[in-house]
């Protein structure tokens, strides 16, 4: 382990230098990345920012988690989490 | 407010092939990229200490060689950065993800070069999490150097089941199958059309033998007909073509239908103002060989349109690669009939940002006047969504079609529309570059 974490939801997520933050996540085993305003499960689909399926909040702006590079101390969490706000 | 010459759009192939030629010739060119790194999907590359992705030498040489070629331009690469679109004064919107503010761009002339995307045919529990598209399996296996984990299922149609396959299984997780509707062993006669075309009939043979050697089950003219949640993970129903059926436990599942150009929403202004040319897989959708042709080809047309002469039109190289990937097309073609869309339950999303189904789609369809593209988009929500009917569009004209036979056949770009922004962008993003602009002026 590098010593690199992001925080998504309350939990620790370790990551490679250069990772999406999807690609940390999913490595992590979280599939489902939350459910979105109309009640969809979010979740990695087309990794190249056309789908819109891995929308998540990165310090509280809606990024599209397969193409946004993991930082460590970001704090992401699911779309409908208003805990940033 | 940014200036350049030449603003190129994407930097995979078909973007950075424009580009050098563009810069060759004495152009001042600003690549714009919504990444960190350039190569596009087709050529990423694997993070820092990660193995890189198992590939044919003739890949990797083209890969090579274009970086090569482009590091040695010297072109300015804005990273982190999503077009937007092209506004009623000809300025190209970019939206610049580090500051989160819009930019204003003032170039001669813009190639858009924004690449493919996947088609998913829609299927009970397609929009589950854990469903991914193979490309976005194999794009994420490509950054990480690693394979997806636990039992992965590959389904659909096309050769790109067979790379991601052999891929996995060099990373040491073969997927437990792929599922294939159609079938190119009952077209030999097309299969050996393919010796025309040796480096593709390479590549193919480079990806089937790991395919062949590891014992993965390819299940021909066989498809998936539903995914539902499992007591643990998802559970797949497949259909053979006689017919017969099973059911598959696994943990993730990749689709992908075939692709087709990323032009969702782009649309030229009115005026001569900037010259705008579209190049590579979101022109047309012939793969990474094609892209780069047809890159150089953008650039050179740029040149002649800047003169105010003709745009250069089709090239050798690209019909060939357009035979080749025809010839692909008939091998994998479906076995079986593909299925009527208006066969789903009623309960199939077809339109997952919106949570939109094939119930709702009927309902909207059973009155009596037939309704444009337009009409299902704004009364239904069809398309309306964030993904801007990218994943969408096309099965909701199609089953349109199916359920008002009476009706012309509506078109993806029907129910979309061409309009900026292509992408979402947020408002305050926008609100910013207003700001912005007036402080200059």
């Amino acid at each position: 382990m590098t010593g690199r974490f992001f925080d998504w939801n309350g939990s620790a997520i370790p990551f490679r230098e250069g990772e999406t933050i999807a690609a940390a996540l999913t490595g992590a085993g979280i599939l489902h990345l939350g459910d979105d305003s109309v009640g969809s499960e979010a979740r990695y689909f087309c990794g190249i920012g056309a789908c819109q399926n891995c929308l998540v909040r990165v310090n509280g702006a809606i990024r599209e988690a397969c193409l946004t590079r993991a930082v460590a101390g970001l704090s992401v969490a699911c779309v409908e989490r208003r805990d940033h706000d | 407010m940014i200036e350049a010459q030449v603003l190129v759009i994407g930097a995979g192939p078909a973007g950075l092939a424009a580009a050098i030629e563009a810069s060759r010739a004495g152009l001042a060119v600003t690549v714009v990229e919504q990444r960190e790194t350039i190569g596009g999907a087709i050529y990423r590359q694997a993070v820092l200490g990660a193995p890189a992705t198992y590939q044919p030498p003739a890949v990797r040489a083209r890969w090579r060689r274009l970086v090569h070629d482009f590091a040695g331009c010297g072109i300015t690469v804005r990273h982190g950065s999503v077009f937007l679109g092209i506004d009623g004064d000809g300025l190209a919107i970019v939206e610049n993800r580090g500051t989160g503010h819009v930019e204003p761009v003032a170039a001669k002339a813009v190639i858009i070069a924004v690449g493919a995307i996947e088609k998913v045919l829609p299927r009970p529990g397609w929009n589950k999490a854990g469903v991914s598209t193979v490309g976005g399996l194999q794009i994420m296996m490509k950054e990480t150097g690693r394979a997806p984990e636990g039992r992965i299922l590959l389904a659909g149609s096309g050769p790109l089941l067979i790379a991601v396959a052999a891929q996995m299984a060099r990373l040491g997780n073969a997927p437990v199958a792929v599922v294939e509707a159609g079938d190119p062993f009952r077209h030999p006669l097309t299969g050996g059309g393919l010796l025309a075309y040796p480096t593709l009939l390479a590549e193919a043979l480079f990806y089937l033998k790991d395919v062949w050697l590891r014992g993965i089950p390819w299940l021909r003219a066989t498809t998936v007909a539903g995914i539902e949640a499992g007591a643990d993970g998802l559970v797949a129903t497949l259909h053979d073509y006689t017919g017969t059926e099973r059911r598959v436990a696994v943990d993730r599942i990749g689709l992908h239908d075939g692709i087709r150009p990323n032009d969702f929403g782009l649309s030229t202004p009115p005026g001569t103002s900037p010259v705008v040319v579209t190049a590579g897989d979101c022109r047309e959708a012939l793969g990474a060989v094609a892209a780069e042709a047809d890159g150089r080809r953008a650039a050179l047309s740029v040149i002649r349109l800047l003169q105010q002469r003709e745009e250069v039109g089709t090239t050798a190289a690209l019909r060939r690669e357009r035979n080749a990937q025809g010839l692909l097309s008939e091998l994998f073609a479906p076995v079986s009939a593909r299925p009527l869309l208006s066969g789903l339950t009623d309960d199939t999303v077809l339109c997952r940002c919106e949570n939109r189904t094939v119930g709702d789609l009927k309902a909207l369809c059973g009155k009596e006047d037939p309704l444009s593209g337009r009409e299902v988009k704004h009364n239904g929500r069809f398309a309306m969504g964030a993904c801007q009917g990218r994943f969408c569009a096309e099965n909701t004209a199609r089953l349109m079609a199916e359920l008002r036979q009476d009706a012309p056949a509506p078109s993806a770009v029907d129910l979309t529309g061409r309009r900026w922004p292509i992408r979402p962008v947020p408002i305050g993003a926008l609100v910013c570059a207003s700001d912005d602009t007036s402080k200059q002026e």
